[in-house]
């Protein structure tokens, strides 16, 4: 029990000292930054109202944007910290730490929590602020956005983790996720209508988690009249849940035993590395 | 193995005809350890030889496949975080936590131990106390090694990994680590089991040494014990009168040369009588090993001419 405990508290104090650096480090915070400067300047850009609705069509991309942000946290961030620090032999000096892992994974959900909270608060209010972006009207509204983006993270998160526990390294890992990501983006219905994309595509799209947490994002920031611009006339807000529920099971699922496999496989892997180091720095065996 | 004389204690490592293999390839064939409460031992091996895969065993870290282990009471492989917890790892080629300042990340690390060191003072013990803000991936080789083998020793482990700790050192940081460990061997009592591929380093710091080559241990006892054992052998060599050179090794040196004498009934061209040092025998079972002959059993051959060019 006491072990718990720790673990808990040791996680935490680690995920605020990683929050701390990942604030003063300049080069990571302007990638942030980046991300919700283009959205508002893509939402700016837009004109006209969503067709068929008096909604503006820079309140549909600011929340298809608030969604993709969400997604990229989980799919992109996340991955790429965890194979770096498993790169590094991060992971490996707390396996070797009595309460270690358990104490990573706390701060991990610490820092993408924080990470993700912060990046949708920041694109909404400065949103708002400059673009005369959506904020949800009343309780209902903000009730909805809380869920969905617990539910959205909690989609992506484990989905992230179990990804950033099978890439081979950083450098591999950013070309393998980026794309299928950006091809996400643009056929989930994010910064357009989806009822723009052929039918085909939407029925593919609707697959992947992304096209339920913009739908519901949208159902949380955007007017109730807004609806009749959805594919199905409404915001289908059951099936938000749902097909959000399932991508989180089917991410825990995988995430599990993907992230035990990649902790216990963490010394086999250095030593073929280090043996193939050995082997061409001409061992002293020759 | 370690014929130390404190049989009467349990000690603190003790493997039993540990094998490992990977598929088809044997990498440990029958391997036994004694290791005794603070003891500095070394196993000594070249590149391959199965060290890393012994130590990571007996670390946890990996599944043997067959023998007995038990590292301080428990079988490695059911060890829990109580058991972690009474054990230190200084590993080869961690490069973790890059971003932290050093005195933060020994200060995050104790928070994980029931009785951890004083942060500062452990500062002070590993030579680090001017670096205590400086940010991990400022240090340098040595510095980051210490900081290494401080977060290795922050919760007073028992054992103490050392997996080739100064590999890349120059000979001030290695003289510097020496005195480190011993001094954590010596008034601490911490049982420390290193690996290394450097005899000299074997025989400065441990007080045993086990020889693996090939996945067997070769030789195993004090570095005194190896020496003595060692120059029981000795080589003699000559030219015989068709011109061509002959060695011999033998416990009776002064025998064969009397022999050689009686039937040469005059002088012995080139007469040489050597006495291996332990790092002749070391040497001999590692290019043993490289060209496929079992270098114990005593089918010596000169090193220097059957190794193959590096």
């Amino acid at each position: 029990m006491t072990n718990r405990t720790n673990s808990w508290r040791a996680g935490l104090q680690r995920g605020g000292i990683e929050l701390r650096h990942l604030l003063r480090n300049g080069k990571e915070m302007s990638g942030h930054l980046t991300n919700v400067v283009v959205a508002l300047l893509v939402a700016a850009y837009v004109g006209d109202d969503v067709p068929g609705t008096r909604t503006p069509m820079t309140h549909l991309v600011l929340a298809g944007f608030a969604a993709y942000l969400l997604f990229q946290v989980g799919l992109i961030n996340l991955p790429q910290i965890l194979v770096t620090e498993r790169e590094e032999g991060t992971l490996l000096r707390l396996r070797a730490t009595p309460g270690g892992i358990p104490a990573y994974l706390v701060a991990k959900c610490l820092l993408v929590v924080v990470l993700a909270v912060g990046t949708l608060a920041l694109l909404l209010g400065a949103g708002a602020l400059l673009a005369d972006g959506p904020l949800p009207h009343g309780p209902g509204d903000w009730l909805t956005l809380l869920w969905v983006t617990a539910l959205g993270l909690l989609a992506v998160v484990p989905l992230g983790a179990a990804i950033g526990a099978v890439l081979p390294n950083p450098r591999e890992a950013l070309a393998l996720i980026m794309l299928p990501t950006m091809g996400l983006l643009l056929t989930s219905g994010t910064v357009f209508p989806i009822t723009a994309l052929p039918v085909p595509v939407q029925q593919v799209a609707a697959v992947f988690p992304l096209k339920w947490m913009a739908q519901g994002l949208r159902s949380a920031l955007l007017p109730d009249s807004a609806r009749t611009a959805e594919a199905a006339g409404s915001w289908e807000l059951p099936m938000v849940a749902l097909v959000l529920t399932a991508w989180t099971v089917l991410g825990f699922l995988l995430a599990v035993p993907l992230l035990r496999r990649a902790a216990r496989r963490e010394s086999g892997s250095r030593l073929t590395a280090r043996h193939r180091k050995a082997a061409q720095s001409g061992a002293p065996v020759a | 193995m370690t014929t130390l004389g404190r049989t009467d204690v349990q000690p603190v490592i003790r493997v039993r005809d540990l094998t490992m293999a990977y598929g088809d390839v044997d990498v440990l064939r029958g391997i036994d350890l004694d290791i005794h409460r603070g003891e500095v031992f070394a196993l000594l091996g070249p590149n391959g030889a199965g060290k890393t895969t012994t130590v990571e065993i007996l670390e946890g870290f990996r599944q043997r496949s067959g023998g007995e282990v038990s590292v301080l009471g428990t079988d490695p492989e059911r060890g829990g975080d109580a058991w972690r917890a009474r054990i230190g790892l200084v590993l080869q080629s961690w490069r973790d936590h890059r971003r932290w300042r050093v005195a933060e990340l020994l200060t995050h690390f104790a928070a994980y131990y029931p009785d951890p060191r004083d942060p500062a003072e452990l500062l002070t013990l590993v030579g680090l106390t001017d670096q205590g803000g400086r940010q991990v991936d400022r240090l340098s080789g040595g510095q980051r090694r210490r900081l290494d083998v401080a977060l290795g020793i922050v919760g007073r482990p028992e054992l103490l990994f050392l997996d080739e700790p100064t590999t890349g050192f120059d000979p001030q940081a290695r003289h510097e680590f020496h005195v480190l460990v011993e001094q954590l061997a010596r008034d601490e009592g911490v049982t420390v089991l290193l690996t290394t591929h450097d005899l000299a380093e074997a025989e400065r710091l441990a007080d045993g040494i086990a020889m693996l080559v090939g996945g067997r241990i070769r030789a195993c006892g004090t570095p005194a014990e190896l020496a003595r054992r060692a120059a029981a052998q000795a080589e003699v060599r000559w030219t015989a009168d068709d011109g061509t050179p002959r060695r011999e090794r033998t416990e009776e040196p002064s025998r064969l040369v009397w022999e050689l004498h009686r039937h040469a009934d005059g002088p012995i061209a080139d007469l040489e009588v050597r006495r291996p040092t332990l790092e002749d025998t070391y040497l001999h079972m590692v290019h043993g090993e490289a060209d496929g002959t079992d270098g114990a059993a005593g089918t010596y051959r000169d090193a220097d001419e059957k190794a193959p060019a590096a």
